[in-house]
């Protein structure tokens, strides 16, 4: 059996005895039949947080007690005191690979450490020597030396300092999207690590924080580095990464987590929704063009081919994902996940008149509302049902204030959404009780 | 067997992450000594916001050098500026190599931007870090030199091979450490 499932098993048998669900003699045989989980040790959170606090501020009191006489040393002692807190944590890092491998706790924390001594220890060095200010190069030194310990000592902290780093990276590139481009391949290399986090402990906030901070890092390294040479661009990026993001997001583990454990699907709904919304404003296909944020630097075609090709790839990964889930019959999830297909006609409609993607989305907005609605009615689904008010009460709001009528009727519009939320819910409860 | 791999491989990293910065260290060190000395007159970047925490933000009083247009320069382009000693015995750029020079004192830097003909260069020398302390102190100095229009300011920097590093800064004829403590007393 899937240990990810024993785990959540294993975890409900405590609460199942408890509530006489089940006999403690059950729940023993239970855990006798399936035997012992191979847990890849779990880690005590509050260890690795305190542990690493506590590394990064022995390190930092390090730096200062050397800093109180600074003036009085010679400038080589300086450089060589610099690297000292780098050396004593990797000697730490040596001494958990050497004594305590199955700590998950203690390799987090002193790779933490490890990673910011090795910028700390850059930065003093840069600082002694009065080394020009370049951060991008300081940026991308440091997080080159911080990626072989996400590896190694298989810990997560440093990559989502890694992860921040090379974005960070990018933003300072952002003017220079041939440069800003090599941010895919740097995120690239941790994709594996994300993989394995996940795979290992759905349940744990590890693979929750790293998501989480995996996509709000590519969101933010699309802006500085896609669509640099083609304006208006980005009404098919951001649709396609989100959908990625979403998709992803309701893969297979969902039968057991619960939602704030799936931030892909939370960040990629949230982020699709607003996109859409936005849509089905005019003023977004009006100024399309104008919102470009693309450098007005000539760059060769060959120096844009890596934004095109990650582009497309982005956007192809969307559209490949659509079809799977459509195939598979997801048909809420492929819906929801039609924005970037939608999007791209709707660009290339744009050319000719702003009306049709106006007519496109607004009308998605609506089908994708309602289609919520009855599904949450058909699956008793609460949540979906009120998302899909909200969707649909947004849209019509939205256009209510478009539009030129008086305040009665804005003021009417409002009451009846509101009492169409009050009576679909009302309505839902009922039926629910009737299930019961 | 698996344990003593990865012991190899976070050794490797950390030979990575000490080489990283030694060599920092060995380049500059290797600068400081055998590089030839030369005076840069600098220039507050602004006299009242000069000190951003513990440095002194410094610009080259003369940070271009003239080009003609058919050097047909790139902004951001990696040029070499070839460094003059004027008979004050200041040095000053005198011209630019896309090439790397045979012989002769230069900078190996990036065009900041042309204007006209000028070339502005994006000297690879920026900053002079100095104690918590003595930075505020270094500031106030520095301010009362630049009231009195005296603004006779220079560094003394250190080239070999095109690479520069900053070994001092001079306010009024005195190292910028002297003033700044003669300020407490």
């Amino acid at each position: 059996m899937n240990k990810i499932f024993l785990n959540w098993l294993y975890q409900e048998l405590p609460g199942l005895v408890e509530k006489g669900v089940l006999s403690q003699e059950a729940a023993d045989k239970l855990r006798q039949f399936y035997g012992q989980v191979k847990n890849p040790g779990r880690m005590n959170t509050g260890l690795i947080i305190f542990g690493t606090i506590g590394a990064f501020l022995i390190g930092l009191g390090i730096i200062l007690l050397f800093a109180h006489n600074w003036d009085q040393l010679s400038r080589l002692s300086r450089a060589a005191l610099s690297l000292s807190p780098l050396i004593i944590g990797q000697l730490l890092v040596l001494w958990v690979l050497l004594k305590r491998p199955q700590s998950g706790a203690l390799k987090e924390s002193t790779a933490t450490f490890l990673s910011l001594m090795v910028g700390a220890a850059i930065a003093l060095i840069s600082q002694t020597y009065n080394i020009h200010g370049d951060a991008g190069t300081f940026i991308l030194t440091w997080m080159l030396l911080v990626l072989p310990l996400v590896y190694i000592m298989q810990a997560s902290l440093p990559a989502v300092i890694y992860l921040i780093g090379i974005t960070a990276w990018a933003g300072n590139n952002w003017d220079n999207p041939v440069k800003a481009v090599i941010f895919w391949p740097l995120a690239a290399v941790i994709v594996p690590h994300l993989i394995w986090a996940l795979k290992r402990e759905i349940y744990a906030l590890r693979a929750a924080i790293v998501s989480l901070v995996m996509a709000v890092c590519i969101l933010s390294a699309a802006s500085f580095s896609l669509g640099k040479n083609w304006p208006g661009l980005w009404v098919v990026i951001f649709p396609s990464i989100f959908a990625v993001i979403y998709f992803i997001g309701n893969w297979k583990f969902n039968q057991i987590t619960t939602d704030w454990q799936k931030p892909l699907r939370f960040i990629g709904g949230i982020g699709l929704y607003v996109l859409v919304f936005q849509f089905t404003f005019k003023y977004c296909w009006q100024y399309l063009g104008s919102y470009s944020y693309g450098v007005n630097r000539d760059i060769s075609f060959i120096g844009l081919l890596p934004d095109y090709l990650i582009t497309l790839a982005i956007i192809g990964t969307a559209v490949l994902l659509f079809y799977d889930n459509l195939k598979r019959k997801n048909k809420l999830v492929a819906l929801f996940g039609a924005v970037p297909l939608l999007a791209i006609a709707a660009y290339f409609l744009n050319m000719q008149s702003t009306f049709l993607p106006l007519l496109i989305f607004n009308l998605y907005l609506f089908v994708l509302s309602l289609s919520r609605i009855v599904a949450g009615f058909r699956l008793n689904k609460q949540v979906l049902l009120n998302t899909g008010m909200l969707m649909l009460s947004s849209l019509i709001i939205a256009r209510f204030f478009d539009s030129d009528i008086s305040f009665i009727i804005k003021g009417l519009v409002f009451i009846i959404v509101g009492i169409g939320f009050l009576t679909a819910n009302l309505l839902y409860s009922r039926r629910l009780g009737g299930v019961k | 067997m698996k344990i003593k791999l990865i012991i190899y491989l976070f050794l490797c990293a950390c030979f990575a992450q000490i080489i990283t910065p030694l060599s920092m260290i060995a380049r500059r060190e290797f600068v400081l000594k055998h590089g030839a000395q030369y005076k840069f007159k600098v220039a507050p970047v602004d006299p009242y916001d000069a000190f951003r925490g513990r440095y002194v933000a410094l610009r080259f009083e003369e940070d271009y050098c003239l080009c003609a247009k058919e050097d047909k320069l790139d902004t951001g382009q990696q040029v070499y500026a070839l460094i003059n000693v004027d008979d004050r015995g200041f040095a000053k750029f005198s011209g630019l190599a896309v090439n790397r020079p045979d012989a002769g004192p230069y900078i190996k830097t990036r065009l900041n931007y042309i204007s006209g003909d000028k070339a502005y260069l994006d000297i690879p020398i920026d900053r002079y870090y100095m104690e918590e302390a003595a930075a505020p102190r270094a500031e106030k100095v520095y301010r009362q030199q630049s009231r009195g229009g005296k603004e006779d300011a220079y560094a003394i920097i250190r080239i070999r091979d095109g690479m520069a590093v900053i070994e001092s800064l001079y306010v009024a004829g005195k190292r910028i450490e002297e003033l700044a403590g003669k300020e407490t007393k």
